[in-house]
């Protein structure tokens, strides 16, 4: 039995990208992370979102070894974190909202310089990148705005074609302009590489991520499939014949139930068309109407969000 | 290597600034030590002393001091944000990168310096390229090393430029601390043990923090080695110490030479006091029994007093340098004493009990020398030539450091000198002068040409108008030799019903004025 999950183990391990087990971070007395257990297959488009001071940025500096975790253990491309350094970012393309750049450079002197670092530079795609992100490369990096300076990290962490793609918060006070750039240079390196993003921007986040965690005080509340979470979640207004006379104890999987007359309204957690109009009969008796909207990305953490603080 | 190389590179694209500027003062030192070698630069004084000979060196000092916290800093040991640490960076390469770099703008530009100070003083480079190598390494260790380390748990120049004046204030305390302990300004102590935790301390700091980056643990660990460097100042016994160092000659074997009390001449009448809280007390002494062949150097000297009214004071362990030779038959041994305790017992008969911390060495390849024309080669010493500026003297060049150990002996009734208007009679045949030039230690030294005068004075006219030197002169007998370390001990004397205020020290010199007479 014990052989076989080790087995299970290994396979996991084997296909997943990052993997974390229990990870833990303090700082002082404040637990930045606790007991973070993260899977990120490889392949996957995972977005990591949460509200600020989450643990997200926590999250990353720990897998980049940027950070020791206190507890638990995470790997990135099956390498333990802590061991990772040098040569190991031949692989690895990190770029943070607030990495310090070498501002002395000029745009074409930094990809110049980083250039020897890796065998697998691509120059075509170098070429490439500087043309799609339209980088001036006889620029200093200190006289770039801030979205030409993430375009510049960018493409400096994208033309060795690393399996792994880290973003920290890349997308932090850009213009929808250069977002939508970005976001364009990045799903052309989809196919190749793992890419593993933290934002607040859920809805461009939506637009291409295949996987979404959501992580609340150091905590992964939820992580799964975009397509999946997406589906699992509705608005739902059921529209009662007569004002609902005494309260019923809802569904776990209702957020936010609200009642106005004869309307009440609530976020299906696990929506199933039969099985949530069943729970609705059996709460209300026959009602009247029942409707089931999807939701946003955002409408959906927002809802988590707040159901997670009332229930604190 | 590619990428130590790649490394360095970009580093000296972006700091060859720094860098130039370096090689600059390096280029104004080399020049300024060659116009030092002029003679009439030994008689300059006070601030313009300072702009000539120290100066330079500071100078040339805080632009080393830049280059390596600005090469270290590049790529900033210090935070969580730099791009560099995702980024491919061999930790030993990165490492290698930033010595190599140290090592060119800062060692490279010394060493060419010091060959070429070497070949203007007329000396073969080639033939000391050990030692032109050897002399960068305690510049590495005790110069550039701490610097690295200070660099590396730093962001900024300016943060270590703080870290920097937080060390200065931290010396002056140890300093402070060092002289009001008494005999810690003698003994060696811990010293070597103190310089080796924190060499050690800064080498695995730099290490730590190339491997791991874990600065605030580094910080911790320097601020550590301060504090036991602090603490082995505190508790170490220094007076155990000299005891083991110098234990008690065995007088059945003999002693190394005898000293007696030699009665004060004109007693002090009256004194003023200038500031101060020290006073200096003399104890003059006749010297005989220093064995032909032998030299006696008193290093330090303790002494407890004692008066009948109670108060007893002792000065514990103080550093002296007294020589004494073959023939000489006056000294005095000078103690320091705190002007409080003096006041209370000047005019009462004490009793002082001496120590004297000796080391005996053998005056041993004496050979003749009789001084040439112009410019020569004194054996084991290197280019000298006699100077007349101001007095009669040898002024020499050597080669990397000056000799160890070096005892230049003369008859000044030889003297080859002319006379001149205020000369007295000439002293009589066998009244000798001596000069003794002994450099033991391995500080740092940036000049590969070390300049120094060969000027012997006569030992025992202290207090008195002995017999004036004419000084060296073309074809002056001169004896070298070379004394050499034979035992180290201590001798004990003690003197009762001495009135302090009759050898209170310091007449004709800034501080108190003694007058004396009947």
């Amino acid at each position: 039995m014990s052989q076989a999950i080790i087995q299970t183990t290994t396979s996991q391990e084997e296909t997943s990208a990052i993997r974390t087990e229990n990870l833990t971070k303090k700082f002082g007395r404040v637990h930045a992370l606790a007991g973070l257990n993260l899977n990120v297959a490889e392949g996957a488009v995972y977005a990591l979102v949460g509200p600020n001071g989450a643990g997200k940025t926590t999250a990353i500096k720990i897998l980049m070894n940027i950070f020791g975790p206190t507890h638990g253990r995470a790997q990135v491309l099956g390498m333990e974190s802590t061991q990772i350094a040098g040569r190991a970012f031949t692989s690895i393309g990190y770029v943070s909202e607030n990495q310090q750049l070498p501002e002395w450079m000029r745009v074409g002197g930094l990809l110049a310089y980083l250039r020897p670092f890796y065998p697998s530079w691509d120059r075509d795609l170098e070429k490439e990148l500087v043309k799609q992100f339209d980088l001036p490369l006889d620029r200093k990096l200190r006289h770039l705005s801030r979205g030409m300076r993430m375009k510049a990290a960018l493409a400096s962490a994208l033309a060795y074609h690393p399996k792994l793609i880290v973003l920290d918060e890349p997308f932090t006070g850009l213009d929808p302009l250069v977002r939508d750039e970005l976001i364009e240079g990045l799903l052309d390196r989809a196919e190749e590489s793992t890419i593993f993003i933290s934002s607040h921007d859920l809805a461009e986040i939506e637009s291409f991520a295949s996987h979404v965690g959501y992580l609340e005080d150091g905590r992964l509340r939820l992580s799964e499939e975009l397509a999946v979470l997406v589906e699992r979640f509705r608005e739902v207004e059921v529209t009662l014949n007569a004002p609902p006379t005494a309260p019923s104890k809802a569904p776990d999987s209702w957020l936010h139930v609200s009642a106005s007359a004869a309307v009440v309204r609530f976020v299906e957690s696990r929506f199933d068309r039969e099985r949530t109009s069943g729970e609705v009969r059996n709460l209300f008796g026959e009602v009247r109407d029942i409707t089931y909207s999807p939701m946003s990305l955002r409408s959906i953490f927002l809802a988590m969000a707040k159901a997670g603080r009332n229930a604190q | 290597m590619k990428q130590v190389w790649h490394i360095f590179r970009k580093d000296v694209r972006h700091y060859w600034r720094e860098g130039a500027v370096s090689i600059l003062l390096m280029a104004a030192f080399a020049w300024n030590e060659v116009r030092r070698w002029n003679p009439a630069d030994a008689y300059v004084f006070g601030f313009n002393r300072f702009l000539s000979t120290g100066l330079p060196i500071i100078l040339l000092m805080l632009s080393w001091w830049l280059v390596v916290a600005r090469v270290v800093q590049g790529e900033s040991l210090v935070g969580d944000r730099q791009f560099w640490i995702t980024r491919p960076y061999e930790w030993k390469k990165l490492l290698a990168a930033k010595v190599l770099f140290v090592l060119l703008f800062v060692n490279l530009p010394l060493l060419i310096a010091d060959v070429f100070l070497l070949a203007r003083a007329g000396f073969m480079p080639g033939a000391y390229v050990r030692g032109l190598l050897w002399m960068q390494v305690p510049i590495l260790l005790f110069l550039l090393l701490p610097v690295a380390a200070l660099a590396t748990v730093t962001a900024t120049v300016v943060q270590m430029l703080l870290a920097l004046l937080a060390i200065a204030l931290y010396m002056i305390g140890i300093a402070a601390l060092s002289s009001e302990i008494p005999s810690a300004d003698f003994s060696s102590g811990t010293e070597d043990l103190q310089g080796a935790v924190l060499i050690g301390t800064c080498l695995a700091v730099l290490m730590w923090q190339y491997h791991q980056r874990r600065t605030l643990r580094s910080r911790w660990v320097l601020g550590g080695a301060a504090v036991v460097v602090l603490f082995m100042i505190v508790v170490t016994p220094y007076r155990q110490l000299v005891a083991r160092e110098y234990p008690q000659f065995d007088a059945s074997r003999g002693l190394p030479l005898r000293l007696e009390l030699r009665p004060i001449e004109t007693p002090v009448t009256r004194e003023d006091y200038y500031d101060g809280n020290d006073v200096e007390i003399q104890i003059p002494l006749n010297v005989s029994g220093v064995a032909n062949e032998s030299i006696v150097r008193v290093n330090g000297v303790m002494s407890v007093i004692e008066s009948p009214a109670g108060p007893r004071w002792d000065t514990g362990w103080q550093s002296n340098g007294v020589t004494l030779f073959p023939g000489q038959k006056r000294t005095e041994i000078t103690l320091n004493l705190k002007r409080k305790i003096y006041d209370r017992i000047k005019m009462l008969p004490v009793r002082i009990r001496l120590s004297l911390a000796l080391t005996v060495f053998l005056d041993k390849d004496q050979q003749k020398f009789v001084v040439p024309r112009g410019e020569f080669v004194m054996p084991g010493v290197g280019r000298c030539a006699v100077r007349s500026e101001y007095t009669n003297l040898i002024h020499c060049r050597s080669a990397l450091r000056q000799p160890a150990s070096l005892l230049v002996t003369t008859d000044i009734s030889e003297t080859t000198c002319p006379a001149t208007q205020f000369d007295d009679a000439l002293a009589a045949h066998g009244t000798m002068a001596h000069d003794w030039n002994s450099n033991a230690d391995s500080g740092p030294e940036f000049s590969s040409v070390q300049s120094f005068d060969l000027n012997p004075t006569v030992d025992d006219r202290y207090g008195d108008s002995g017999p004036s030197a004419r000084g060296i002169c073309r074809g002056t007998p001169l004896i070298l030799s070379r004394p050499e370390f034979l035992q180290r001990g201590r001798i004990e004397l003690e003197f009762n019903g001495l009135r302090l205020l009759d050898y209170r020290g310091g007449i004709g010199q800034l501080g108190p004025i003694v007058l004396r007479g009947r």
